[in-house]
């Protein structure tokens, strides 16, 4: 890829050096782009095709009708997403406080440098983040509605152990490249140990601390507008209700207010987190 | 330090420590209330554990190997991995123009095609890949299509933002020289706007990849397409050692993806000398 580079001037040698690299870069590029081509045929051929109802879904035309269905939105539905909204976004909010609550431990057993349990600690940790990030909220919410029942409390749940393995993943990252210098000078004078972690060590975590939980929130909400559709309350359950009723309009009406909740949330974030930063 | 002094500072640091108390005061009566109105009963916390671990030691253990090597759930598999792959492609070469559009300072287009192109990044990442899902399918049947097309919106809203950020970071000095010397925007975004931003864009392709994979996974849970279905059906049943084993395949098969994308990043890392977002 060094096409990028400035063509040579007058120097032959380094003309011939620089068209041969050009001809290298272009032959990689074609060879990238035909085995992207060949695997799309092949995942069309495999599944796509075989695996669509063609017939149910009919010509074009049906498919331009059946999204014109979805609209105009629904506004008679507004005043009754108000409660849900607000369950949605508390969800949210409680399960990421929740993960963050868990992710501590974790980020400091799973910090490269501290490592307080020594190796198999470490590996615990860091199998925990994998297995948090790998398993979908879907999944989780099925196993928490399986443990404490329909409501709330298995989306909170499972909100929190799918948070886990990105914010103590992002912390652990932190505690690895923490400066030492002011635990030093602090252990110099002589300070006790939870002195040091006090005044020397959260200071330096905790904007990427919150920054990292913001940033959580936002998909939460997006997460936790999903988990309604298997029991756990909120936004996504009232999709699920304008989904069985066939009511098209009102789908497209909870979609929008999904969306204004997400903009509203990004905008608040932002200024909070260009304020921490 | 004269005494006053002190006593001033000694008098301040108490105050704050008072306001701070009744702020921690507040934020424990809200999560009180908060807990309450979304009817969480804490006693069942604490016998969350005991419950979930009866559990998961009856009835998710042993799980079922057999029943995911049989093969038409590995046809599944192939699916699913079919239906990353695309959605995959399609997201990125759609969210690339989209991100060109919506950057501010590389825009073609930067009044009603800038905002039209953020409004879709922003509403493609705002809305679950798994209710797109659902949407399509309203429209266009069970199968794997919605999924295709459900996990190619999720990826131009993942990718689209990052791309954006991208773009928006660059050094806007080439990009303004070839404005001066009369180049046409396609011009400006191939020669001044790519060559900065490439070797991010491959590293966020490459992340992207692992992230519509993870989704893949289980956007079939309400029928578009892929093993999620399998999930759905076995859930349902109560078939829980075989939803064990299909969650411990879903697992091992995304830490593969992790591994083979995280070689493929340090390697493009060596081969440019420039960082590629890790996260």
């Amino acid at each position: 890829m060094s096409a990028a580079q400035a063509m040579p001037g007058s120097n032959p040698a380094a003309l011939a050096r620089w068209r041969q690299a050009r001809r290298r870069g272009h032959m990689a590029v074609l060879a990238v782009t035909s085995l992207l081509l060949a695997l799309s045929v092949w995942a069309v051929q495999g599944s796509v095709i075989p695996g669509t109802d063609w017939r149910r879904m009919g010509g074009f035309a049906e498919v331009v009708t059946g999204f014109g269905r979805f609209l105009p939105p629904d506004p008679t539905l507004l005043p009754t997403l108000f409660e849900p909204a607000v369950q949605t976004i508390l969800i949210a909010i409680i399960g990421t406080l929740l993960g963050a609550v868990m992710s501590l431990p974790v980020a400091v057993l799973g910090a490269a440098n501290l490592r307080p349990l020594g190796m198999p600690g470490y590996l615990l940790a860091r199998g925990l983040m994998t297995m948090s990030r790998s398993i979908h909220e879907i999944v989780w919410a099925l196993i928490f509605v399986s443990a404490v029942g329909l409501g709330a409390f298995a989306g909170i749940l499972a909100l929190a152990c799918r948070s886990v393995g990105f914010v103590s993943k992002l912390l652990a990252e932190a505690i690895e490249r923490i400066d030492m210098r002011p635990v030093e000078a602090m252990k110099a004078q002589g300070a006790r140990p939870l002195d040091m972690v006090r005044h020397a060590i959260v200071p330096q975590l905790l904007p990427i601390g919150l920054g990292t939980l913001i940033f959580e929130w936002d998909i939460n909400v997006n997460r936790a507008a999903v988990l309604g559709l298997v029991g756990a309350g909120g936004l996504g359950l009232t999709f699920h209700n304008q989904l069985i009723a066939s009511n098209y309009a009102g789908v497209t009406t909870v979609l929008l207010t999904i969306l204004a909740i997400i903009l509203v949330g990004e905008a608040i974030s932002v200024r909070l987190r260009r304020r921490l930063v | 330090m004269s005494s006053t002094n002190t006593l001033m500072v000694l008098q301040k640091r108490r105050r704050r420590s008072l306001l701070r108390f009744l702020l921690l005061l507040a934020l424990g009566a809200g999560l009180w209330l908060t807990l309450q109105y979304l009817n969480v009963r804490l006693e069942r916390f604490a016998t969350l554990f005991d419950r979930l671990g009866t559990l998961l030691a009856t009835r998710y253990y042993p799980p079922d190997f057999e029943y995911i090597m049989r093969p038409r759930f590995l046809q599944s598999v192939l699916e699913t991995i079919h239906m990353a792959l695309l959605a995959t492609l399609a997201g990125l070469l759609l969210a690339i123009p989209l991100a060109w559009l919506a950057a501010f300072n590389a825009s073609p287009l930067p009044g009603v095609g800038k905002s039209a192109a953020r409004v879709f990044i922003t509403g493609a990442r705002a809305i679950h890949e798994m209710i797109w899902a659902i949407v399509f399918i309203m429209v266009l049947g069970f199968g794997v299509l919605p999924g295709v097309l459900a996990l190619t919106l999720g990826c131009i809203g993942f990718a689209g933002k990052l791309f954006v950020e991208e773009i928006e970071s660059i050094d806007d000095a080439p990009v303004e020289a070839m404005r001066a010397a009369g180049a046409g925007p396609l011009a400006v975004f191939f020669f001044g706007v790519l060559p900065q931003v490439r070797t991010a864009f491959i590293g966020i392709g490459i992340y992207t990849w692992d992230v519509v994979f993870r989704s893949a996974t289980v956007v079939g849970f309400f029928g578009a397409g892929g093993m999620g279905w399998y999930l759905r059906r076995t859930a349902d049943q109560l078939q829980s050692d075989r939803v064990a084993a299909i969650i411990l395949l879903i697992a091992a098969l995304v830490v593969i993806s992790e591994v083979i994308s995280h070689h493929a990043r340090t390697a493009l890392e060596g081969r440019t000398g420039q960082r590629v977002l890790a996260r």
